[in-house]
């Protein structure tokens, strides 16, 4: 089944001195639990086209659909709501909100969502146990190593069961047994819980662990190559 | 979540509720220090001359002539003492005249009065100069050893200063409480200055200190009137110097002589008559003052008249409204400064905050919740603020009501130059107090729509690159 359906995607990014083709006519189809990674040089758009799929940003020609959803159709307070209810997100670093604790972060997403108390505990519990940090439960992220934020920030993203995870460069700021650790993680949750992961990554390590490697260029589909 | 954020976030919280703190003490004082002082100089306008009532002929307060005057009879006199709020009467005879002593001559403002009864309201009493830094008194002062050389330096520039009391003296050449005791015996010896009373039926006069440094006259020494008596009459009289008064409006300190009233009444050929009798009120809330007016109308016939004393001080109740809007002005001024300390303080804890409110924004929580979120946090951080502020103002103004600020040395002689009393006063807690918190939550209202702003127009992949 297709999670999500990219169609001759553009965007230009006008400044007053250039013009930047960042993402230059892209088509691409992912389907429910895939495990991939989206690389290329610096500048050649990965960043860009996941904060299109995630509805971060508009697209200035295409479509992306998700579940069949087509993204340009909501209204930016309904795309809000479609990220909530659909799509996960892991930044580069300083994902968490500094004031509340690893389980709050944690439940944000699902106290946003209205869910009840119980079923917020014990999912909090759960994911948290998942990415191995249930004893870190009421640490600020202040308290945390880098690596533990961005374990914390999987787990929040997987919160509310989304139908697909998006990272950007999640282990940039990573050493290597941090970088490890959390590509583990990942794996096994996208195993378990059958969640499809996008990211982007320049580590060639990371690049290893994906099953499927899409590589950019000048905002261009250099390669798309399938592994298993 | 709003309050968990205050809590969890102290240094941000006491940052900017401090900055809230700040800009309701700073209004609050110098409101109360603005309006305090208005009123003093109003009180003490009022209180030191014209009081809040006066019976007056029909016509004085048009054309102040010696015709003008008017009699009262004792019965009439006691019916009005009768009232509940009326404490004593006392009788003025005011006129102009042109006093000379040796070559100088001035036109001066003669007032006579019952030295006895003015205690009850202007005190002429307490104002006879009691201490005088005269070029003499100054250097036998510097010449003892024990005077140390800055009072010896405020002493040459007080030289020719007058003082009703020590403690005015001893401010103005800032000596210390401590060093009172072992200083100020000696300046007061040596500055000591004596005065005789006048009374009823004896020529003497007491003359403004101003006055007699023109007329270059001392105690003892003869002053001459010549004027215009009643029924053009003409008037004149040699009264010996008694004693001299140091009023603190320098206008009327050049310019002013007491004599006792039946003196004052030959001078001008009116014996009996009065330019004015004050009903000396006990309370003097404009309240009681207009009750007091409706009872006294019925007692009043022609040719005289009860007149307030708004009337009485027109020009004054006008100054201090020009005075106000200055005040105003500058008040403006400081809720400027204020308004921009608060929004400054709230605009970097939301740029500190653009990252997080990216992510928030990114992982799904809706711009309008988020805002009324970080609103809620604000107001509550404004109320923090507001209440943190009033509670610490509340003392503050209090002392200050009871401690008014008395200005000393060179600031307080430019006061004086001026013609202000160097005191400023507090204003008690007022409406004007309500008025202060509302303005500075209206400021707390108005740097909200700051975050409220950026949030609501947040672009989130620029947020997320903070
Ligand atoms: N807001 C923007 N305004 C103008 N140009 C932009 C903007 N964002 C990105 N670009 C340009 O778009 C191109 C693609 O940028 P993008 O950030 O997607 O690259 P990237 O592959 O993520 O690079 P990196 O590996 O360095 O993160 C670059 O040339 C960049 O300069
Ligand atoms: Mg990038």
């Amino acid at each position: 089944m297709k999670v999500l359906e990219i169609k001759n995607l553009h965007k230009i990014y006008n400044t007053t001195q250039i013009r930047v083709h960042a993402v230059n006519g892209i088509d691409l189809d992912f389907e429910e639990g895939e495990f991939a990674a989206i690389v290329g040089p610096s500048g050649s758009g990965k960043t860009t086209l996941l904060n299109l799929i995630g509805g971060l940003d508009k697209p200035t020609e295409g479509e992306i659909l998700v579940n069949g959803v087509n993204l340009s159709t909501l209204k930016s307070s309904e795309i809000i709501d479609f990220r909530l209810r659909n799509i996960g997100f892991v930044f580069q670093s300083y994902n968490l909100i500094p004031v509340l604790t690893a389980g709050e972060n944690v439940e944000f997403i699902m106290g946003l969502q209205k869910w009840d108390r119980k079923k917020r505990d014990e999912r909090t519990r759960e994911l948290l146990k998942a990415v191995g940090l249930e004893e870190r439960i009421h640490s600020r992220p202040s308290k945390l190593s880098g690596g533990q934020q961005q374990r914390v920030a999987v787990a929040r993203a997987l919160a509310s069961k989304p139908q697909f995870v998006l990272a950007d460069e999640p282990t940039a700021n990573l050493d290597s047994k941090s970088t490890e650790t959390l590509l583990e993680i990942m794996e096994s949750l996208n195993r378990e819980e059958r969640i499809t992961f996008i990211f982007s990554t320049h580590d060639a390590r990371v690049v290893k662990k994906a099953r499927r490697v899409i590589t950019l260029e000048d905002g261009k589909i250099l390669s798309d190559e399938t592994r298993n | 979540m709003a309050w968990r954020n205050l809590w969890r976030n102290r240094r941000r919280t006491v940052i900017t509720s401090a900055s809230v703190l700040f800009a309701v003490v700073f209004a609050l004082f110098f409101r109360s220090l603005q309006l305090g002082s208005y009123d003093y100089m109003f009180k003490s306008a009022i209180e030191s001359y014209t009081g809040y009532i006066q019976i007056q002929h029909h016509d004085f307060w048009e054309e102040r002539i010696v015709d003008n005057t008017f009699t009262i009879k004792p019965e009439l006199n006691n019916r009005i003492l009768q009232d509940e709020n009326i404490l004593a009467t006392i009788p003025r005879f005011e006129s102009f005249a042109l006093a000379s002593s040796g070559p100088q001559t001035k036109g001066v403002m003669v007032i006579g009065i019952d030295p006895e009864k003015e205690n009850y309201l202007s005190e002429v009493e307490n104002k006879l100069v009691r201490y005088r830094l005269t070029p003499e008194a100054v250097s036998r002062i510097k010449s003892d050893r024990t005077i140390p050389e800055k009072v010896g330096n405020l002493l040459d520039l007080y030289q020719g200063n007058s003082y009703t009391n020590s403690g005015r003296m001893q401010l103005d050449l800032g000596i210390s409480d401590k060093d009172a005791g072992s200083l100020m015996p000696v300046i007061e010896k040596e500055a000591r200055f004596e005065n005789g009373h006048i009374s009823m039926g004896m020529p003497g006069a007491w003359i403004g200190d101003k006055l007699s440094r023109y007329l270059e006259i001392g105690i003892g020494d003869t002053l001459v009137l010549i004027g215009q008596g009643y029924h053009a009459t003409s008037a004149a009289g040699k009264y010996e110097i008694k004693g001299i008064v140091k009023q603190p409006a320098p206008d009327i300190d050049n310019k002013i002589v007491y004599l006792p009233l039946d003196v004052c009444q030959d001078l001008f050929n009116a014996p009996g008559n009065l330019t004015s009798l004050v009903l000396h009120v006990g309370d003097n809330s404009d309240r009681a003052v207009e009750e007091t007016l409706n009872r006294m109308e019925p007692l009043i016939s022609e040719p005289c008249r009860l007149i307030e004393w708004k009337e009485m001080n027109e020009v004054l109740v006008s100054q201090l409204d020009a005075d106000n809007k200055s005040g105003m002005i500058m008040i403006g001024i400081l809720y400027l400064v204020i308004a921009f300390g608060v929004f400054g303080t709230v605009l970097m804890m939301t740029a500190e905050r653009r990252r997080e409110f990216g992510v928030l924004v990114a992982i799904g929580m809706q711009k309008k919740k988020l805002a009324s979120v970080v609103s809620l946090e604000m107001l509550y951080i404004g109320f923090l603020g507001i209440l943190g502020g009033s509670f610490l103002a509340i003392p503050i103004i209090l002392y200050g009501q009871t401690h008014p600020i008395v200005f000393k040395g060179t600031f307080a002689k430019m006061w004086e130059d001026f013609g202000f009393e160097p005191i400023m006063a507090f204003q008690g807690i007022d409406y004007y107090f309500l008025w202060q918190i509302f303005i500075v939550a209206i400021m707390v209202l108005i740097a909200l729509m700051a975050p409220v702003r950026r949030i609501l127009g947040m672009n989130v992949v620029n947020a997320l690159k903070a």
